[in-house]
């Protein structure tokens, strides 16, 4: 089942100079984890404020539980919509303990409400910080606090604005990791925005790639990975490198009219056991720690960035692919 | 295209609030618009005689206050502003808030004080008779007199301005110019002067305001201004069009000073980009320097601050119990009830206006809330004839009314009532209690508001529940700055208030009216008194 459908949303800033999102179109299912990806400036952050009903479309229509709650006629009050959020700066509010906070969203008795805020800090393993204040907790533990006040109502939808984009990386992956498998334990909906691939790829059923306002590419990892839709797509899971058509012979592959040739860097193999293969000249040769990246030259003038374990000594290599490893737009 | 795009969400987007901000909007514009609608009605008999003989006196002197002012109060405030962050000196931390401390006096009163010092028989006579020196009479009641009481009493805003570009902006561009190899010297005037200037003519225009908005000590001069004239056309000659004409005049001038200003800030952006968090060293001045720099910077805190006080304290001593009767504390109360009934009000429009225009969904409407707050650059005098113009309409109104259906006669009800008067105080305060309120509001951010509205909290249940707690100290301090300046408030308040209300402002003008100028002195030293308290928070504001 449906638990959210978009029709043809689009956004402008500026009075219709700059559009923010054109004629977006998904639908996400009940239950699902799904990633918006994107670079600053992708729509991202629009397309969800949208969502949650902080910011008015320009056009299209947004459903939730197919009923419509935002349209050229119609709006409903973000108050109304049910959805959860945890923003990227956590947003507690800083004049109310933790237990205050996870309060403010619950309409309901105090023992019914004491009991779920009891329930909803044990699942973020924050039982005993009930009387803190949030400027008495590390970041991690405003994330959780945040977290469980957002899910502390049962909300049918639940938005992730970028929260760890705060955090640095090694606090990050734990905590990414934690608040996923909380999240994966209620199985409630949700949608997670990041700017990092590695952290889509790592917890959502689906991902959903926007580029300058458009939607380029929605489907789950493994599909994202092996058929991207186009380099833009490809570039995101790691270093990619497009292949022209005179390059391609170069290899002795014929490529095909009006089709597109790209491979992944760590696809490219230094040795002649593969179907398709040219010699290149090292022009130099960069100590990586774990690996070497050499800079090969082919023809004078094609540059490729390739990884080898060891040190080669030799002036020119082999280097080549196989077929079934390029990517075709 | 624009115009269709935007009524197909007409519907959908207009809600409450926008009827809401609409309202206030026009609520506080509405004296500015009974004076242009009144324009339209032709100017009183007397306008072409005026226009003829005094139009070009007040125009003269307002502009000669104007340029002299405008001069004074820069050369006191930058250079002061300068010294007292750069360098180390003799009681350069008490100097630095020292300086602001005029902004406490209301230049009427630091003109009666003048008056009284400088006068026939004053007190500098009395002093350089007791060690046997003669002087020769000195005349300071003439508009050179009114310029330099004015500018010792305005320079503050300059100050004020300047240095806290000096403290927040400067740090790094001293030194990258110092390590260039550029002096002290060719540093300031070439690289921080230049930069200063939005700053500079930011608090430059808040004293030419001032400036144009003064009626007190001008007409304690006797000289004829913009605002003096206003009251001459309506009060001695009865002539509501005339002074509606000259208001509009007055106007029209100052919304050409407003453009001006944005015009040279539209030009120079680049003056809140580099804040620097870190303080500089100060400078400790050799010797002889110090004392120079020292007495330069005594000189406007001596004339702005404590020669007034001294004056007024010395009269007060003289006077005090003929003051001091139960008609002065009934006076001071009700004072301190108007004041504080004028900031409750300003506080609570202030704050409808700002959220009301962040729950409006029309960007349209939206912007016209920015017109509202323009009411601090128009003078009192032009805001009151401004309020009696639609308060006297609705009062004959509702005179007719009673007529009609009750054969019953009823009085003025809103005019001279302390609602016409509080009204006024919105009007033209209004800005005071804005900004430090929308400041506070921005830090909040949307985030808080947003995530409240996520759980399920309307906008106004967030509003009492998140955002009026943390904006207290914003609303604390936007109170008390209306009160300070209702407090002091003469020109409005001398045509609007009530009959039966007397105000300690009010009260000195009479009392220096009626010639007794000495007994001016104990209401005056009350008003500064109320008023020092927030120069000392406004202080410590800029520090922070």
């Amino acid at each position: 089942m449906e638990i959210l459908q978009i029709k043809k949303l689009s956004k402008s800033f500026d009075g219709g100079k700059t559009n923010v999102l054109n004629e977006i179109d998904f639908s996400i299912a009940k239950g699902s984890i799904v990633s918006f990806v994107g670079e600053s400036g992708s729509g991202k952050t629009t397309l969800i404020r949208m969502i949650a009903g902080l910011e008015r479309s320009d056009a299209g229509e947004i459903y939730l539980n197919n009923n419509l709650v935002s349209s050229d006629r119609t709006f409903v009050k973000p108050e109304k919509r049910n959805i959860g959020m945890v923003f990227q700066e956590y947003a507690l509010f800083p004049h109310m303990t933790v237990a205050k906070n996870i309060a403010y969203g619950l309409h309901k008795d105090k023992k019914e409400a004491k009991n779920r805020i009891a329930e909803v800090l044990d699942l973020v393993g924050l039982n005993g910080f009930e009387e803190r204040y949030p400027h008495e907790l590390s970041g991690g533990q405003q994330q959780r606090v945040a977290l469980a006040r957002a899910i502390a109502p049962k909300p049918e939808l639940l938005i992730l604005d970028e929260p760890f984009s705060n955090l640095d990386a090694m606090l990050r992956i734990q905590l990414r990791n934690e608040i996923f498998e909380i999240v994966k334990k209620t199985g409630i909906t949700a949608i997670f925005v990041t700017h990092d691939t590695q952290d889509a790829l790592a917890v959502s059923d689906e991902i959903l790639i926007l580029k300058h306002g458009n939607l380029i590419q929605k489907a789950d990892a493994e599909t994202l990975y092996k058929v991207p839709k186009n380099l833009y797509v490809a570039s995101l899971f790691g270093e990619v490198v497009s292949l022209k058509k005179d390059v391609l012979a170069q290899f002795h592959f014929k490529a095909e009219e009006n089709k597109e040739y790209a491979i992944r860097n760590k696809n490219l193999k230094l040795s002649v056991e593969v179907s398709f293969k040219s010699q290149a000249k090292i022009e130099n040769t960069t100590f990586l720690g774990e690996n070497y990246q050499l800079k090969l030259v082919l023809n004078d003038e094609n540059f490729f960035q390739v990884y080898s374990k060891e040190k080669l000594d030799t002036e020119t290599v082999f280097v080549g692919f196989e077929e079934k490893d390029l990517l075709v737009f | 295209m624009l115009f269709m795009f935007k009524t197909t969400h007409f519907k959908r987007d207009f809600n409450r609030w926008s009827i809401f901000l609409l309202a206030i909007v026009f609520f506080i514009a509405l004296p500015i618009i009974a004076i242009f609608i009144k324009l339209f009605g032709g100017p009183g008999e007397t306008w072409s005689h005026l226009v003829k003989n005094v139009l070009t006196s007040y125009v003269g002197n307002s502009l000669y206050l104007i340029i002299v002012c405008g001069f004074l109060t820069v050369l006191f405030g930058v250079s002061s502003a300068w010294f007292v962050s750069r360098y180390k000196f003799p009681f350069q931390k008490y100097l630095e808030w020292l300086l602001i401390l005029p902004l406490a006096i209301p230049s009427y009163i630091t003109a009666y004080a003048f008056a009284g010092f400088f006068d026939y028989g004053g007190s500098l006579e009395l002093l350089l008779k007791q060690i046997a020196i003669q002087i020769p009479k000195m005349d300071i009641m003439n508009i050179h007199g009114l310029a330099l009481i004015l500018s010792v009493s305005l320079y503050p805003y300059v100050y004020v301005a300047s240095r806290a570009f000096f403290l927040h902006q400067s740090a790094n561009l001293i030194e990258v110019s110092k390590l260039l190899g550029v002096g002290e010297f060719k540093t300031f005037f070439k690289l921080l002067l230049p930069m200063a200037r939005p700053a500079i003519v930011g608090g430059l225009v808040l004293v030419l305001m001032e400036v144009l908005n003064d009626y007190g000590a001008a007409k304690y001069f006797g000289v004829s201004t913009f605002t003096t004239g206003i009251f001459r056309s309506w009060f001695a000659l009865e002539e509501p069009e005339t002074a509606v004409y000259l208001a509009a005049l007055l106007v029209a001038i100052i919304f050409g000073l407003l453009l001006l200003e944005k015009y040279q800030r539209r030009k120079i952006s680049y003056s809140n980009s580099v804040k620097s968090e870190r303080k500089q060293e100060k400078i400790v001045l050799p010797k002889g320097q110090k004392w120079l720099v020292f007495s330069w910077v005594s000189v406007p805190v001596f004339l702005g601050f404590l020669l007034p006080v001294s004056q007024l304290i010395y009269w007060a001593t003289l006077t005090y119990e003929e003051v001091f009767t139960s008609e002065f504390f009934t006076t001071a109360f009700q004072s301190l009830g108007i004041a504080i009934l004028a900031a409750i009000g300003t506080v609570l429009i202030a704050i409808c206006l700002i959220y009301f225009t962040k729950w409006n969904r029309i960007p349209f409407i939206g912007n016209l809330s920015k017109i509202s707050v323009l009411g601090y650059a128009i003078p009192g005098a032009v805001i009151a004839v401004g309020v009696m113009i639609p308060t006297l309409a609705l009062d004959k109104w509702m005179i007719g009314v009673a007529k009609n259906f009750t054969s019953e006669s009823i009085g003025l009800i809103i005019n001279g009532s302390i609602i016409g008067l509080t009204y006024a105080y919105i009007v033209r305060f209004l800005a005071v209690a804005y900004n430090p309120i929308e400041a506070t509001s921005l830090k909040i951010g949307n985030a808080l508001p947003e995530s409240s509205n996520m759980l399920g909290i309307g906008n106004i249940r967030t509003f009492f529940k998140v955002e009026f707690p943390l904006l207290k100290k914003g609303i604390l301090s936007a109170m008390l700055l209306v009160f300070v300046d209702v407090m002091k408030e003469l020109p409005l308040t001398l045509i609007l208030k009530p009959y039966s209300v007397q105000t300690l402002a009010v009260k000195a003008y009479e009392f220096a009216s009626d010639e007794l100028i000495m007994e001016a002195s104990i209401p005056s030293l009350f008003i500064i008194f109320t008023g020092i308290l927030p120069v000392i928070f406004l202080n410590k504001l800029i520090i922070d």
